[in-house]
């Protein structure tokens, strides 16, 4: 018995090792960090203050928090009715779909932002084929905001597919019986059944894709470099190596993300236990 | 034909928009030259046959393989026996492991670099080991669904017992009843967990940079120099995931046929 | 005529034929009972009497209205599914006024109409819980309370207890049949388990393959069963072929049946007026509550018989046996369903 008590320590213990290396140190540091003056050596709170008041980080978070709230809410609107589509086709359409939505899930970052370019760039092919045709695109750019809203949308809506198509499996098909013998129409359904039930799951997924964007690097980057003024690229620029860098600015920035982040998993996780209470 | 209802109409929408940037830059790929033309004037495979034989994106190639291949390994020999035993004998270490995967989760990868840059730079830790033990930490989530789902499904914990009246070892019984049982699982795992490291570029962008140029970094080196190139790589990258995420289909179809098996 | 008509009813799926040309009628006020294996169809036709399936061919018509290609809604059907199918989100109270709140039927009269039903189905108290807040029984005289608030013509009952554990199970049967007598209810059950058919139906229909087999009242059912199907089924007839019969009791004067049933407690271990003799090994004694079984083989043929305060000695096991035969209990089967 001691021997077997034994081994399963020496199993979890190179897990522990890990976790407490590469997550909790490092974590630890960064918090430890983000109290200390710029070079370290006193303790000191105005980091936070000079996020706080400074209107250039200020609107960082102003715009991590749009454009993560806007394709984020792109992104579920569509996928809400797309996962339902895909949960109406026959068994062999429908594994197949979610191979495909999975592939397109792992295109992201850098080759996503590229692959944008070379259809939607200065000189890219949809935006030749509308000078060809005639067709004015106005004012847009996909160096803009617009443009980068169309990337991170792209990166969401696979990722809210699979995580909503599995959400529709709580609508039992006799609940829709019942209602149309009580004399529900299909919509009546849909409003005062259907949507209520799947609300919860739909805002945890909301939830998780919004933390998604909050957290996205790679793709702002690929397009501009440090031009967007993102929490996650003024991280970037604070942190690694070039004249400008305050790694204790950054990692007060790290960590106010980081809460932002905290709060959003924290709601997925108590809508999701909201869910499952309902549905036992 | 059905009557089309927003949910079809959606869903049209939804795969268009997923297919189209994919089919734009495989065309851009193949194309001799396409800059004023509705069409592209040619086809070719110059543009492959070019980056295939140059050198350094061979390197580049190489590098991703063995980063996330090694760092995947690592991580599954790490994790499985770790999260087997919390699992079986310690089922209320599991809610630690729930939150661990939760913080993983709010550590994207530019925190995470911030705290591995403070931890570890200076300290004369080569960056690209510190790099592969985030990147085994940042697995978890993975690795933990795939293997806990897989140890339900065969019901371990009474496997392990029934290994151990018959005088098994636990760690025989492990290695000679368990793991066979749950390869199909650790494989799909696996296969995830690789296509994730092969496409993660923040952390070791921001951690090593150019002294570690993995496809991901090549690509971003390019991306302002040839447009051809560049979609060429974009499309390899794209194939290899496509070919990973074809032997996890397959994996988990053969986990669920032997499956029925056992079953009639 | 009958209430409810239904005639020359088909459905397949794909190959197979789940209802085949089957009529059944039912009187107003009614209970009857769809009895059979899982598979045999009964499911089937409850569905399409509902209009959620529609079917191959054939017509039904309910007070005299062919309602065949009605739409669901407009059939004034109440319908409870075995899985209960409450809505989650709504509490017990929104759950019951969900179809009156359909019908537009002013509030005031919708308050009163669902009171009076929780009343009925004993559920005070419960009107703001919602429905996993509550058990299975609890549960069930929901969806009940949902089916009937809105008066329907007919109420289908799809196997409407068998998730519930045995002692519910019997309380709820007694309190369903009663509530269905007192707003004589015209009612269609669907189960496969024979002792809750036995105990509320006016009248059971036993289901083999798509068809009726047999229909009568539950006294009908039980002492007369006409084919092999129905007595194995309903209880654990002994079901001899002529020859077998004959070897055990050759003073016995057989139909032209080919097959004959015997209930097990009409083997009795006494001597009795025209009773045959036969004489057997006793190989196993069983032990079913307050009954005992003996499984008897004599002339090589195997027989149970029940008896009932019978205390049960295991050295019988091995002996000789005698018990005692009455023609009058032996009844000859059709070989047709065969």
């Amino acid at each position: 018995m001691k021997k077997g008590n034994a081994l399963l320590l020496l199993a979890v213990i190179p897990f522990g090792t890990f976790v407490v290396l590469f997550l909790l140190v490092p974590v630890i540091s960064m918090i430890w960090g983000s109290f200390q003056t710029d070079g370290g050596g006193a303790f000191t709170i105005a980091q936070y203050k000079e996020v706080l008041s400074n209107p250039y980080y200020f609107q960082a978070f102003q715009n991590s928090v749009l454009i993560s709230f806007l394709s984020s809410a792109i992104g579920i609107i569509a996928a809400v009715f797309a996962a339902y589509a895909i949960t109406r086709t026959p068994k062999h359409v429908r594994e197949r779909l979610l191979v495909i939505t999975n592939l397109t899930s792992n295109f992201a970052g850098i080759p996503l932002a590229f692959a944008f370019i070379v259809l939607l760039g200065n000189s890219g092919v949809f935006t030749l084929l509308c000078k060809q045709l005639g067709i004015d695109l106005g004012s847009f750019q996909l160096y803009s905001w617009t443009g980068l809203t169309l990337i991170y949308v792209y990166f969401q809506l696979p990722l809210a597919v699979m995580l909503l198509y599995p959400i529709y499996y709580g609508i039992q098909e006799q609940w829709k019986e019942a209602a149309e013998l009580l004399g529900a129409t299909s919509t009546i359904f849909w409003l005062r059944i259907g949507l209520p039930v799947l609300l919860p799951g739909i805002a945890g997924t909301f939830s998780i894709l919004f933390a998604n964007a909050m957290g996205a690097y790679a793709s702002a980057y690929a397009l501009t470099g440090s031009t967007y003024n993102l929490v996650p690229i003024r991280i970037g620029a604070l942190v690694s190596g070039d004249i400008f860098a305050r790694p204790e600015l950054g990692s007060a920035l790290a960590v106010l993300l980081g809460m932002t982040l905290v709060a959003a998993l924290l709601l997925n996780e108590w809508l999701t236990r909201k869910i499952r209470r309902n549905l036992s | 034909m059905r009557r089309m209802n927003p949910s079809h109409i959606s869903f049209v929408l939804v795969l268009t928009y997923l297919f189209l940037p994919v089919a734009a830059t495989l065309i851009y790929s193949l194309a001799t030259e396409w800059n004023k033309t509705v069409l592209p004037e040619g086809l070719t495979l110059k543009w492959f046959a070019e980056l295939f034989r140059d050198f350094p994106f061979l390197q580049a190639l190489g590098r991703s393989f063995l980063l996330s291949g090694l760092t995947t390994v690592a991580a599954l020999i790490v994790m499985v026996p770790a999260i087997f035993v919390i699992v079986v004998y310690a089922p209320r270490l599991e809610r630690w492991v729930q939150t661990l995967v939760m913080m993983t989760y709010a550590v994207p990868g530019v925190i995470m670099a911030v705290g591995l840059l403070r931890t570890y730079s200076g300290t004369g830790i080569p960056m690209i080991l510190v790099t592969a033990g985030a990147y085994v930490v940042g697995l978890l989530p993975f690795i933990y669904q795939g293997t806990r789902n897989s140890l339900r499904t065969i019901h371990a914990a009474s496997l392990m017992e029934a290994a151990e009246l018959l005088g098994a070892s636990r760690g025989r019984a492990f290695v000679k009843i368990i793991v066979p049982n749950i390869m199909p699982g650790i494989l799909v795992a696996g296969l995830l967990s690789f296509s994730i490291l092969f496409g993660e570029f923040v952390l070791v962008n921001m951690l090593v940079g150019g002294r570690f140029e993995t496809l991901q970094i090549y690509l971003y080196a390019k991306l302002s120099k040839s447009g051809h190139i560049a979609s060429a790589i974009t499309v390899t990258y794209f194939l290899f995931m496509a070919i990973i995420s074809g032997l996890a289909v397959k994996f988990s179809r053969g986990n669920k046929a032997t499956r029925k098996e056992a079953a009639s | 005529m009958s209430y409810v008509q239904i005639n020359h009813l088909s459905k397949k799926f794909g190959q197979q034929t789940v209802l085949q040309q089957l009529d059944l009628t039912l009187e107003k006020g009614q209970l009857i009972t769809l009895l059979g294996p899982s598979g045999c169809g009964k499911s089937t036709l409850l569905r399409i009497i509902s209009g959620l399936s529609a079917p191959d061919s054939g017509t039904i018509r309910i007070d005299g209205k062919d309602i065949t290609t009605t739409r669901p809604k407009d059939r004034e059907i109440g319908m409870v599914f075995q899985s209960y199918a409450l809505f989650p989100n709504l509490t017990v109270a929104e759950n019951i006024s969900f179809g009156l709140e359909m019908k537009k039927m002013p509030m005031a009269q919708i308050r009163r109409s669902v009171q009076e039903t929780i009343e009925l189905v004993g559920l005070q108290g419960k009107e703001k819980a919602f429905p996993h807040e509550l058990s299975g029984g609890q549960q069930q005289r929901v969806a009940l309370a949902r089916s009937l608030v809105t008066r329907p013509k007919v109420l289908l009952l799809d196997e409407p207890l068998s998730a519930l554990d045995a002692q519910i199970r019997k309380t709820l049967q007694k309190q369903l049949r009663s509530i269905q007598r007192e707003l004589s209810m015209t009612t269609v059950l669907v189960t496969h388990d024979q002792e809750e058919a036995m105990a509320v139906s006016d009248r059971i229909c036993i289901m083999d393959a798509g068809r009726i087999v047999q229909q009568g009242t539950p006294h009908e059912i039980y002492t007369r069963p006409r084919c092999e199907f129905v007595a194995r089924f309903i209880g654990s007839y002994n079901v001899l072929t002529a020859e077998e019969l004959l070897r055990l009791a050759p003073e016995f004067s057989c139909s032209s049946a080919k097959l004959y049933a015997i209930r097990p407690e009409t083997l009795r271990d006494q001597e009795m007026e025209d009773g045959i003799a036969v004489t057997g090994t006793v190989d196993n004694v069983t032990m079913l509550g307050n009954i005992t079984r003996y499984e008897i083989s004599a002339v090589g043929v195997r027989l149970f018989a029940d008896y009932l305060h019978h205390s049960w000695e295991p050295q019988d096991i091995g002996r000789k046996k005698t018990i005692y035969l009455d023609p009058k209990d032996v009844i000859p089967l059709d070989d047709a369903s065969a």
